[in-house]
């Protein structure tokens, strides 16, 4: 009987120890992907930022059509909320088939860049964009007036700007831009099986750091080191927040190109409302320094904004066009990635990374506890 | 910071610690007597053949110490930092590696 006892405990202290399976070196990277979830600081640019009266608001327009010209259409159409602001569709439709994948609207607050193009600076300008997007919900500055001063939010409206009768038009809808910005600071995603993991390392405990299971730590490892992965997907949020060419093809027909990043550039650089504009509400033009110092480059072409990884099990389809079905899909996109397919003149990156079978399941395992539910 | 030219200036570069994918700012110190006009700093990720991708904004504060603003190294990896110094018309390069985890 102490025999056994004994070789029991040396089996489960042994099986304690294997089941970390990170270097330390790997254990110090994967420290970089947290705390969660990470301080949010007011946002400087929106003066209702954090304002409960606005965030009320906002949350009631986003679900309501009042913001689309004709009724049709909220925010929440396409940004479903039991969807993870997202929906199931490859390409978002408006009043036509878009030619991008709805992207979630969690964790927006505080980012660099907006939209697979970066087309704002903010998530007020974009919020507003899609507010008079022909294709969208196809507001003019004029009819949303009217629209918001015959809805019966118009008496929440004034009491947070007051009278809308002397307000212009286009005042009132940076206004309206602003409550939804602030509804949408505040959706995140929640604390999942990955920082349970990451905090038991940082605090060292690997008994606790040992119930993350073992397929998911592989997968963690080949995104770490073979797979390159981190070199976008980075910090808490798993993204840079910058642009890249992932291979995926951008020509939407015979004639016409998605310029992704380029388009995306030159439409904020032609806009009114960047955080170097005058509808910002901040003196100091806070984060203005981007839009102000950013580089244009021919390699721009095509290239997209690094999508989170937060719920991203949560999110599919995947790629700026939806055209990846579920993230083994993706993970074998990069496994077989076509290099001809990448830009002549753009970073070297991206390689076939030629996986295992188990190697990819291993990283949909890992990815998939980057969600709350995996 | 290195350079090819024989017997350049010393020049010296202080941060604090970079952050991954946020701006951050460096300080450029060039030692010597030699008046400089204009100094220029760049960066780029030689394995990944990619730069920065926003434009640097490098302040005098004295004639030989510069502040070099909206820098974001936006990969790990390692970056080579370039300095590039004007003396009286004749320009300088430096170059410095940095390992970004």
């Amino acid at each position: 009987m102490k025999l056994w006892v004994t070789a029991a405990s040396i089996v489960l202290t042994g099986a304690v120890r294997a089941e970390v399976l990170l270097s330390e070196d790997e254990i110090q990277k994967t420290l970089s992907f947290g705390p969660w979830p990470p301080i949010v600081q007011s946002d400087p640019s929106n003066r209702v930022s954090r304002d409960s009266r606005a965030i009320t608001l906002g949350a009631a327009l986003f679900n309501d059509p009042v913001l689309s010209v004709d009724g049709a259409f909220s925010c929440a159409s396409c940004h479903d909320p039991e969807q993870a602001f997202a929906t199931s569709e490859a390409q978002a439709l408006g009043r036509v088939l878009l030619d991008r994948n709805t992207p979630s609207l969690r964790n927006l607050a505080g980012l660099r860049w907006y939209g697979w193009g970066g087309k704002s600076d903010n998530l007020w300008a974009a919020s507003l964009h899609p507010i008079i997007e022909e294709q969208e919900l196809a507001h003019s500055k004029e009819s949303l007036k009217t629209a918001i001063s015959e809805s019966s939010y118009v008496s929440d409206y004034e009491t947070i700007f007051g009278s809308i009768q002397v307000q212009e038009p286009e005042l009132v809808l940076v206004n309206t831009a602003k409550t939804i910005s602030a509804y949408l600071e505040t959706l995140g995603t929640e604390r999942t099986q990955f920082d349970d993991f990451r905090d038991a390392l940082e605090r060292r405990d690997l008994a606790a750091a040992a119930n993350y299971p073992a397929a998911a730590q592989r997968g963690l490892q080949l995104f770490l080191g073979r797979g390159n992965c981190v070199l976008c997907h980075n910090g808490p949020r798993f993204s840079n927040n910058e642009f890249h060419d992932a291979g995926v093809p951008y020509f939407l027909n015979e004639t016409e190109v998605d310029e992704g990043r380029f388009g995306g550039l030159n439409f904020l650089l032609s806009s009114a409302y960047t955080l170097d504009g005058d509808w910002s509400d901040d003196p100091d033009k806070k984060g203005a320094w981007a839009v102000r110092s950013v580089r244009r480059s021919h390699s721009d072409f095509g290239t997209f904004r690094t999508p989170s990884l937060r719920g991203v099990a949560e999110t599919a389809p995947y790629m700026h066009d939806g055209s990846l079905i579920d993230l083994d899909a993706v993970i074998r996109h990069y496994s077989k990635i076509d290099a001809e397919r990448l830009h002549a003149d753009g970073e070297a990156i991206l390689s076939a990374l030629n996986l295992s079978e188990r190697e990819i399941a291993d990283l949909v395992a890992f990815l998939a506890t980057l969600s709350k539910v995996p | 910071m290195g350079s090819e030219t024989q017997n350049a200036p010393a020049v010296h570069v202080a941060a604090a610690a970079i952050p991954l994918a946020q701006p951050f700012s460096i300080l450029v110190t060039i030692c010597g007597e030699t008046a400089v006009s204009e100094v220029r700093v760049d960066a780029i990720m030689p394995a990944h053949q990619h730069g920065l991708n926003y434009a640097p904004k490098v302040t005098a504060i004295s004639d030989r110490l510069f502040r070099v603003d909206d820098m974001l190294f936006h990969m790990p990896g390692l970056w080579e930092l370039q300095v590039n110094v004007d003396f009286n018309g004749r320009s300088v390069s430096y170059t410095s590696e940095i390992a970004l985890k």
